[in-house]
């Protein structure tokens, strides 16, 4: 219960008119970035964050995590209205969402989006205030190796259960730490993958590559797709909200089943997008009437809804407790903390108390703030998306621009964006995952750290990751996930070989 | 078909120079109206992702990736991670030849690289205008110009659209938030720094 008190202690902290305001700003910036294609969450978080570098810690974060919930609203409005997805966790979101806005139910839909995705979020907020001490406490317990160990388990479970090729995440991942370690080494103060090149003493910083991979890359990919905003004209009718509203209980199962693994891909790293689709997939598998399922059932919006916010949010438990961060959006708000001079990890919680519970608490009342104001303003925004992109495009490429010079003022970072635009786009085409890569690229330092000290501690000798049965459990389990898709392939090609005795050799190559 | 699963061949051949190839398809491919395949992109990048990774690790090697007696040298996890990059690019290739060969599947055709292009290069000449100009006039230039090209809008209707975003920007960035933007002669001229 002593987290309770701490809680009400960070609604102290935070229950100001000056927070309030912030909190609308962030969310409704947010939905503004969540609505236009192009701008997701880690990227307007990434454009944000050098905004609040004059704010102090606690304000900024607020505007941050606010942004967050925002994004991750505004993206289901673009899924239901306009069947375009704005965020890639909001993908499963069209697949009934869009259907329901077309037969005419559209304030149905997004009220069902809505209020089941501020449930899932709520549901991932009071875990994080029930179980962050706790995880915050036990990890007080780590010294390098152990955080080496818990790196590697966040970065072989990426590899794991990504739903990309194994070794296209691990390319991607590996160019991420590659990318980090470009410039002043941390430990030794020797420049290091500069090739004489002036610019990149200073490294190259992971909002430049957020802005540039989701920020163009998206836009690159929308243009070529032709974007066409067939919309819906959505009026949101209160009577509806309230029959919609009585409606809810009726899907507390798979709310409550959709919650449980959002929650659970939010802390492990398989973040919001990987979520939501698991979500649907079992609420469809488990239907007794599939037949509606496509075609505009609730149950289709409800299900990915609530998981998508429940992993958003809970992503930011391993990332508070751990410095571990759950999702690219959790990793550039940790890159955020790290820049303001907080160090996610358990020493956080202890050293300042005041920071983490009233993040803990802005999340309560930043959900809830979202939920009204994104029914408030859906009008608002789908108008905005009338709007021809040969506007909207121009102004958001023009936004991330002014973002990328403001991160240190350079210039040359302007060319580094457009050169991480284009990377984003064929990775994108190619089915490389991006969020490894933002990941090493915040967590490359830590990681590498962790390991040096690992090895200064032991003379070099890697048997320090078995040293005892916390680092080696981890380390194991960290094994077993990086070797599962070897396995699982094995399996798969050993049965095929039985089931079809094989008339053409192994059968592989032509697969 | 045939043709191209020879350009195909002599594309895998010639490891590096990655980008020439590009070229080289779209331009075969304009003839066909049949595009890039996905295979040469594939091979591509990973070719690239390969390269870069050898440089990652000779740059590593540079710096040394031993033993000193501070213990670990600055090159020695870079090192590694160049090697698990390689490694992963050329599992990747030999996925590609796997997977992608003769599949048919295109990456992207004429019609589509060209509608791209035309969103990338004036972004490209923005960046530049950007670094000569500052970003006040870049995108005041940049948002008019792409109104009166792509969006067919009047220039007495694009060029106050482009002033007026650029105002806004320098409204919340520098007096909002507080935060410079980049500036260049022009903005001299009329005494804002």
């Amino acid at each position: 219960m002593e987290n309770i008190g701490l809680l009400i202690d960070g609604f102290g902290h935070i229950l100001s008119w000056n927070h309030i305001m912030l909190m609308m700003v962030g969310v409704t910036l947010g939905i503004l970035v969540g609505v236009l294609p192009g701008l997701g969450a880690p990227n307007g978080v990434s454009l944000l964050l050098p905004l609040t570098f004059s704010m102090d810690p606690i304000s900024a974060i607020i505007l941050l995590s606010c942004m967050y919930w925002g994004a991750l609203f505004g993206g289901s409005t673009t899924s239901i209205l306009f069947n375009i997805p704005g965020e890639p966790s909001s993908v499963a979101t069209t697949f009934d969402g869009y259907p329901m806005a077309k037969a005419g139910q559209a304030s149905r839909a997004l009220t069902l989006a809505f209020v089941s995705a501020g449930l899932g979020a709520l549901a991932g907020v009071v875990m994080i205030t029930l179980l962050s001490g706790w995880v915050a406490n036990f990890a007080l317990k780590f010294s390098s190796p152990e955080y080496f160990a818990v790196y590697f388990l966040a970065f072989a479970s990426f590899i794991s259960m990504g739903a990309q090729s194994p070794f296209k995440t691990l390319v991607s991942m590996m160019l991420g730490f590659a990318l980090a370690s470009i410039g002043m080494d941390t430990i030794s103060g020797n420049l290091r993958l500069t090739f004489d090149i002036p610019e990149l003493i200073k490294g190259v910083s992971f909002l430049i590559a957020v802005m540039g991979l989701f920020g163009i890359g998206e836009l690159l990919l929308t243009t070529e797709e032709g974007l066409r905003f067939e919309g819906i004209k959505a009026r949101v009718k209160l009577a509806e909200i309230g029959r919609t509203l009585i409606e809810i209980p009726r899907y507390w199962l798979t709310i409550a089943r959709s919650t449980i693994i959002g929650i659970w891909m939010g802390i492990t790293p398989a973040g919001p997008t990987a979520a939501s689709f698991m979500s649907y997939g079992v609420a469809r598998r488990s239907a007794r009437d599939k037949s509606l399922f496509g075609k505009g059932d609730p149950r289709g919006v409800v299900a990915p809804e609530t998981a998508d916010h429940s992993a958003g949010t809970s992503a930011l438990l391993p990332m508070l407790a751990l410095g571990v961060p759950g999702s690219a959006t959790a990793a550039v708000m940790m890159g955020g903390l790290m820049i303001w001079g907080l160090t996610p990890g358990p020493m956080l919680f202890a050293d300042r108390p005041d920071f983490v519970w009233g993040l803990i608490a802005s999340m309560y009342l930043g959900n809830v703030v979202a939920v009204f104001l994104v029914i408030a303003t859906v009008p608002l925004y789908a108008s905005i998306l009338r709007v021809p992109f040969s506007i909207i495009g121009p102004i958001i490429v023009a936004v991330i621009f002014s973002g990328a010079y403001q991160v240190v003022n350079s210039v040359s970072d302007i060319f580094l964006v457009i050169g991480f635009g284009l990377l984003g786009y064929v990775f994108k085409k190619l089915d490389y995952p991006l969020a490894p890569l933002v990941l090493a690229m915040v967590l490359g330092d830590k990681a590498e750290d962790a390991f040096r000290q690992s090895m200064l501690m032991s003379g070099g000798s890697l048997d320090i990751f078995w040293s005892n049965a916390l680092v080696a459990g981890l380390m194991t389990l960290g094994l077993v996930l990086l070797l599962s898709p070897l396995a699982f392939w094995l399996i798969g090609t050993l049965r095929k070989r039985r089931d079809d005795v094989a008339p053409h050799g192994d059968g592989n190559a032509a697969v | 078909m045939d043709a191209g699963r020879v350009l195909e061949r002599t594309c895998s051949l010639s490891r590096f120079g990655a980008r020439h190839r590009f070229r080289k398809v779209t331009i075969m491919s304009e003839n066909s109206a049949n595009g890039v395949s996905r295979f040469a992109v594939e091979l591509g990048v990973a070719a690239l992702t390969g390269a870069f990774g050898a440089a990652v690790c000779h740059g590593s090697l540079d710096i040394g990736a031993g033993w000193t007696e501070m213990g670990p040298d600055a090159g020695y996890f870079p090192f590694y991670i160049g090697l698990l990059i390689v490694f992963g690019s050329l599992v990747n290739i030999a996925q590609a030849f796997l997977k992608h060969r003769g599949t048919g599947e295109i990456f992207i055709d004429a019609g589509r690289a060209k509608v791209v292009a035309s969103f990338l290069l004036p972004l490209v000449a923005f960046g530049a205008i950007a670094a000569w100009l500052g970003l006040y006039v870049g995108t005041a230039l940049y948002i008019a110009a792409t109104m009166v090209f792509q969006g067919r809008y009047k220039w007495w209707i694009a060029l106050p659209a482009g002033l007026g975003v650029s105002a806004a920007f320098f409204l919340i960035f520098e007096i909002g938030f507080q935060v410079p933007l980049l500036k260049g002669p022009v903005e001299a001229w009329f005494g804002i720094y």
